[in-house]
């Protein structure tokens, strides 16, 4: 048995912004519930400190969590510069919808671009599949 | 023999420009459409499907079953509309008044402030056609076309030959920039890349403002005085200048006070003249905007009522499900539960949902009625209105076998 398992893992706090993806889009609109959207939408793009910091390789699963839902999907090497430790970058999709505020001032208008989440490893756990 | 052209209604720009190759009764190649419009002009036609708690019925039964469901409901939400044509939004209008229906589109949380503010004349604006043939200066503002809008830059804002811009970019045309991250667009605009920190872009605003008026640009984040200087006098330069705006600086502002004030300082310092134009996702959301303000002065959120008509965000998609004022949601060309946030989304679980789609969605597994309706473009002719608010007629490029949003409003009006 991995001794490691029983170990916390190393949390880190991230604001997540949004983004949108051509090669992402051309796999929703062939199948939206197809394993090409899911490889392409269930990611988050981490600085590669941040990585290190959660002990996470890229390719490795991360759970995403914050009062209003939890998500696992793998994590990426951003390859922005500069650093933008913290600063984390997700495609616009249901997996980053599971993340996104209810409070919205009463403007209609949800905070997208806006998510703060805890990152920590989810130790092979499996990326999120969608069915409500 | 002459070519016979079709548009792609996969995005906003809605290029008019596309060659189709059929293999049998179906599109086989598609010619000129970017990466996005091949995948949206090939999505499988298929058969009409018409779904009551996901059992195949026959049209007639799914027909009443949501006819049935919008009557019984006492504040029906109309919901999406964004890829419909011209014509089935309108239909979507009439059937809201007559239901006394809350009515909302995606730009409620997007783009519709935007909108409702240049149909208002808040903001000067020009027509993509404008950009290509004069545009020296694109200057991409929170948005990344080069992932959204992909042959944005190679038929209007960038890359072409227009009737005053012969030397094309390599000596007449300067692409901008400012972003929070460095997008595939961000990269095209190589040194014109302005990268600001999330939230940024008003005080970046501001300090450009200074900038053109001869002061000294200042910001929080430290963004370097001298390149902000460089900028405003590439901007105080322009002759033709067109400002790109997307989500990005949308949602980073508060309201559209810093840009209007942008705006204005730009025609006022630079040499020529400074236009908007917003970087519409859906290919008719605009549409959608412009039939509802003609009818109702407003462009979104808003709840018929016997004759008359109330708006503000109260009535928008997101706070009519956070209050759980509506009751029902017949959802049209989009899917809320994969878009919107969980959080809110998941109050559409409580109601019964009507969809009318092309595609399956997480929306339509759910549906109480689920509708597989035409590809516009493809399935479906009709209008729609282009980012820019240019009109874009368009036929259907193989016969139909599944009805379009049009006709399925149509007998569902018929139904009530």
């Amino acid at each position: 048995m991995d001794f490691g398992s029983f170990l916390a893992a190393p949390e880190l706090k991230v604001k997540i912004v949004t983004y949108r993806d051509i090669f992402q889009n051309k796999a929703m609109i062939e199948d939206r519930f197809g394993e090409d959207y899911r490889t392409r939408s269930a990611i988050i793009k981490l600085d590669p400190a941040d990585l290190k910091s959660l002990s996470v390789k890229k390719g490795d699963t991360v759970i995403l969590k914050n009062s209003f839902g939890k998500v696992v999907v793998k994590a990426e090497e951003s390859g922005y510069e500069p650093p933008h430790r913290g600063i984390a970058y997700m495609p616009n999709s249901p997996w980053s919808n599971m993340l996104v505020s209810n409070e919205t001032g009463g403007t209609g208008v949800p905070k997208f671009k806006d998510i703060e989440a805890t990152a920590s490893s989810a130790k092979g756990e499996k990326v999120t599949d969608f069915e409500f | 023999m002459e070519k016979e052209y079709y548009v792609c209604t996969g995005c906003g720009l809605l290029c008019d420009d596309i060659e189709l190759e059929m293999e049998k009764d179906l599109i086989g190649k598609v010619h000129t459409a970017c990466r996005v419009g091949v995948a949206h002009m090939k999505e499988s036609p298929g058969e009409a499907e018409y779904l009551v708690d996901g059992k195949k019925v026959d049209e007639k039964t799914a027909i009443e079953e949501a006819a049935s469901v919008l009557k019984a409901a006492r504040n029906p939400l109309i919901f999406g509309l964004g890829t419909s044509t011209n014509e089935a939004q309108k239909k979507a209008i009439e059937l809201a008044e007559k239901l006394n229906a809350t009515l909302d589109d995606t730009s409620s949380f997007c783009l519709g402030p935007l909108i409702e503010a240049i149909l208002q004349e808040k903001f000067k604006t020009c027509t993509l056609d404008d950009v290509r043939n004069k545009a020296d200066i694109s200057f991409f503002w929170g948005s990344d076309p080069a992932d959204s809008h992909p042959r944005h830059l190679s038929k209007f804002s960038y890359f072409p030959r227009g009737q005053e811009k012969q030397r094309g970019w390599e000596e007449e045309r300067t692409a901008i920039a400012v972003d929070i991250r460095k997008s595939h667009t961000a990269k095209i605009c190589g040194n014109e890349f302005y990268q600001v920190p999330p939230g940024g872009d008003a005080e970046f605003i501001e300090a450009l403002i200074a900038g053109l008026s001869g002061k000294l640009p200042k910001t929080s984040f430290k963004f370097p005085p001298k390149k902000l200087l460089e900028l405003a006098n590439i901007l105080k330069g322009a002759r033709f200048g067109v400002i790109f705006v997307g989500l990005g600086l949308i949602y980073s502002l508060e309201n559209l006070e810093p840009l209007i004030k942008l705006m204005d300082t730009l025609n006022e310092k630079a040499k020529g003249d400074f236009y908007l134009i917003p970087m519409v996702g859906h290919y008719n959301m605009r549409g959608f905007n412009e039939t509802l303000f003609e009818k109702t002065g407003f462009v979104n959120s808003v709840k018929f009522e016997e004759g008359s008509v109330k708006h503000g965000p109260g009535y928008s998609v997101v706070e009519s499900l956070k209050a759980k004022t509506v009751d029902a949601a017949l959802i049209i060309g989009s899917d809320p539960l994969a878009s919107l946030p969980h959080s809110i989304a998941k109050q559409l679980l409580e109601i019964p949902l009507i969809t009318i789609d092309p595609c399956e969605t997480l929306s339509s597994r759910k549906a109480k009625v689920s509708i597989r309706s035409g590809v516009s473009g493809v399935e479906a002719g009709g209008s729609a209105t282009r980012m820019d608010g240019v009109q874009v007629p368009f036929r259907p490029a193989i016969d139909a076998k599944r009805p379009s949003d049009e006709e399925i409003l149509s007998k569902l009006m018929e139904a009530l």
